[in-house]
């Protein structure tokens, strides 16, 4: 999961001037790899004290034997990692994010992309092979790997706007292997049939944030309430 | 299924527009305490009504079709005699405001003097054929008493008239010992839930087939009185005091409200498959949902029986919409039918040489439509993609989990996922790890219990949309009793913006009920 920078420092050389307390804390850090270990593990993977643990920290630290890493998970506890490991996934947050946040911008722009690829095919499906080498030959700059290729297509599939299916051969299908993963798109747009728009979505109560707080002849109303008021003005 | 809170007050309301406010206060008693003796409603109605009062009311629903009598057969040697309770029947409390469903169905089957027909016993709960005659002679269009009988004959033979149910049946006494208890459990484990009283009830009501819907008419139909013992079918049978029986000879009848849901679950089944397929599949299954009715027992049939290719194109060459398809056409329906992808599941399962409709399947799109629309517009489209992601999953997640499948940003998921969790719509489960501080929050998506919230909430939204159009008719209804024709310039504008509201406020609340029948009927 976690790569490494650089071969791992010979124990011997490293460990030369740190003492016994450090070199535990030293090989349980070592041994969370990528994800590091937080004072609490510490503290409970280990018998030594709470001050003891802190200043070990700040020895080995001074010693470039390990590097503190922010989750970004839970901002404010901090992450204690050898100085060989490279940050895994569930600290950074994953390839979609930069400097702790969600690129959505770029997985916007790339959702589009794969839509327009889907509008160009009309009525044939897709493969993921298809979309994949139109991300590795057109774009440049950010190549973009199978799997992030697959995790942008799940995520058009969740919002409802491509569907994945299972090529049968037949029609449609015609030139895909059978029971490869194909996508098209949901909805008029490919020829088939839409989700309905909900009839209790469409009533002011369907989508009101009170609709737990309001009763009859309450505070919050339906004879008083400002949204069938809006709903209802003509 | 005990109704919902919301549909509680929702079904006192349509009580309470319909037959005022003492009969449902009767009403609300019992869709709360559950069925009671007359003497117990009078002791705890939330008002003063004496037993008598109590005891007319009583008629007044059973009438109506909303209360079923009963009594449970007392312990061996027991010198007392069984009391009579009643119970309340929630789902015919809530048809009340789908007659003109009922009636279109008729209409567009058999005709406007059918229709006529059971108008009739839909706004008076349960009439004789001599009733009904009589009720003709006295209206305006009368269609003559040979034409009620045989529309009466027509009706009962499509099965949207039955005879009236047994007035008191009796419950034998409940095997309770431990032994008994166990082997309940396992045999449920088995076969299925364990029946409610209400269905109890009803089944010992019900007369057997023949009886219910009779064949031959003939002008003495007077055995209703010996009915009225053999059909008990649960329990011993019992000498019952004929003061429980009706006095006259005469066959009562009343609508059949499971033949008109099961055939409003049929119409949505086909305008589920046309919106989602199309025309040509809505044929197809059109054709397939009446091959297999005859032979549908509950109304909530999972499954359809399985058919053959021939009698499903005998079926679709009958129909005005399917002459001109060729046996080609309906074979590639039932395969676009029985195809399956993320989006879509199949609607048809296909097994050798046959066919079954997947009702179960069908329906479930549409609740899902429904469900994925409110969160959409409550909730946003984070927490759209989460939830579909969670539904998908069917297990529980764990938060971060959810925001990388769904890619949101994981600062903001655990919001939205504790908004969704508040409103019931999520299932949470904290889990705590040895030597992490934080627990994880776990969350599922429980089928069962967000489409109970839903029902709710729908329920709820119902009744507002009724109280409201009440409101807006009240505060313009001096203006509405002016005649339209002198109204002019403002006057007049006001006049047509009420019948606007008017109109959305009825016309929303109609197809609601659709969306309402979806989850708690098909
Ligand atoms: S009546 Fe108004 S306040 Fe009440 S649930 Fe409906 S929209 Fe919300």
């Amino acid at each position: 999961m976690s790569k490494r920078k650089r071969p791992e420092p010979k124990s011997s050389s490293s460990m030369g001037g740190i003492n016994e307390d450090e070199k535990k804390l030293l090989t349980l850090i070592r041994s969370k790899e990528g994800m590091g270990a937080t004072t609490f593990e510490m503290k409970v993977g280990t018998s030594i004290q709470p001050t003891l643990i802190t200043r070990a920290i700040a020895s080995l630290k001074r010693n470039h034997l390990i590097k503190e890493v922010p989750n970004m998970n839970n901002k404010g506890i901090k992450h204690f990692l050898g100085v060989e490991f490279e940050p895994c996934k569930e600290l950074t947050g994953g390839d979609w994010y930069i400097d702790g946040a969600l690129d959505v911008d770029k997985i916007e722009g790339l959702k589009e992309i794969c839509v327009k690829i889907l509008e160009r095919h009309k009525n044939r499906v897709v493969t993921l092979d298809v979309i994949c080498s139109y991300f590795e030959k057109v774009m440049d700059k950010d190549k973009l790997t199978k799997e992030q290729t697959k995790e942008i297509l799940k995520n058009l599939v969740l919002d409802n706007v491509i569907m994945e299916v299972k090529s049968s051969g037949l029609s449609e299908f015609s030139s895909t292997r059978i029971g490869e993963v194909c996508y098209k798109l949901t909805g008029k747009k490919s020829g088939g049939g839409e989700a309905r728009a909900g009839a209790f979505a469409s009533v002011p109560c369907g989508v009101c944030p009170h609709v737990a707080l309001c009763s009859p002849g309450g505070v919050i109303s339906p004879t008083t309430c400002v949204y069938f008021q809006k709903w209802l003005d003509f | 299924m005990a109704p919902t809170e919301y549909g509680i007050v929702y079904a006192v309301h349509i009580i309470t527009v319909q037959f005022g406010s003492v009969v449902s206060k009767v009403c609300e008693c019992l869709l709360r305490r559950g069925p009671l003796s007359s003497r117990d409603i009078s002791r705890l109605a939330e008002s003063e009504i004496n037993h008598n009062q109590v005891k007319d009311i009583l008629y007044l629903l059973i009438q109506h079709n909303c209360v079923q009598a009963f009594s449970v057969e007392p312990p061996d040697g027991s010198e007392n005699k069984a009391i009579t309770q009643y119970i309340v029947l929630f789902n015919n409390v809530i048809h009340r405001v789908r007659y003109n469903k009922f009636s279109r169905v008729v209409n567009e089957e058999l005709g406007s003097q059918c229709g006529a027909v059971l108008d009739g016993l839909l706004s008076n709960g349960r009439l004789t054929l001599g009733q009904l005659i009589e009720r003709d002679r006295d209206s305006e269009n009368t269609i003559g008493s040979e034409a009620i009988r045989d529309s009466l004959e027509k009706l009962v033979a499509a099965r949207f008239v039955e005879r009236i149910p047994s007035p008191e049946p009796v419950l034998g006494k409940k095997e309770e010992g431990p032994a008994a208890k166990k082997r309940g459990a396992k045999a449920a484990k088995i076969l299925k839930e364990p029946e409610s009283l209400e269905e109890r009830i009803l089944e010992a009501a019900t007369p057997v087939e023949a009886i219910r819907f009779p064949h031959i008419f003939k002008e003495d139909l007077s055995s209703s009185l010996a009915d009225n013992d053999s059909n008990i079918s649960e329990g011993k049978r019992k000498q019952r005091d004929v003061e429980s029986s009706d006095p006259s000879d005469e066959v009562i009848w009343r609508p059949n409200f499971e033949e008109f849901i099961r055939r409003l679950r049929h119409k949505a089944c086909v305008e589920i498959v046309k919106e989602r397929r199309d025309e040509g599949c809505a044929i197809v299954l059109k054709a397939m949902l009446e091959v297999g009715r005859s032979q549908e027992k509950k109304v909530k049939t999972d499954k359809s029986v399985p058919m053959s290719m021939g009698s499903i194109y005998e079926e679709v060459i009958k129909t005005e919409a399917g002459r001109t398809m060729l046996q080609e056409r309906v074979e590639a329906c039932l395969e676009q039918l029985s195809a399956s992808s993320s989006y879509l599941p199949a609607f048809v399962i296909e097994t050798d040489d046959s066919y079954i409709v997947d009702f179960k399947s069908i329906i479930s799109v549409a609740q899902k439509d429904e469900l994925e629309a409110v969160i959409m517009g409550r909730y946003g489209k984070e927490a759209f993609r989460m939830f579909r992601y969670l539904s998908q999953e069917d297990r529980f997640v764990e938060t971060d989990k959810i925001a990388d499948a769904a890619l949101t940003e994981k600062k903001n998921t655990p919001q939205i996922l504790l908004k969704m969790w508040k409103d019931s719509y999520l299932h949470m489960q904290k889990l705590a790890v040895t030597g992490v501080y934080v627990p994880f929050l776990l969350w599922k998506v429980n089928k069962l219990i967000v489409s109970r919230q839903m029902l709710d909430e729908m329920y709820h939204a119902s009744l507002n949309l009724s109280l409201r159009l009440t409101h807006e008719v009240d505060s313009e209804k001096e203006l509405l009793l002016l005649p339209m024709a002198k109204l002019e310039g403002a006057l007049k504008e006001r006049v047509n913006k009420i019948k606007a509201k008017r109109m959305l406020l009825s016309s929303t609340r109609f197809k609601l009920d659709d969306s309402i029948m979806l989850f708690h009927d098909f």
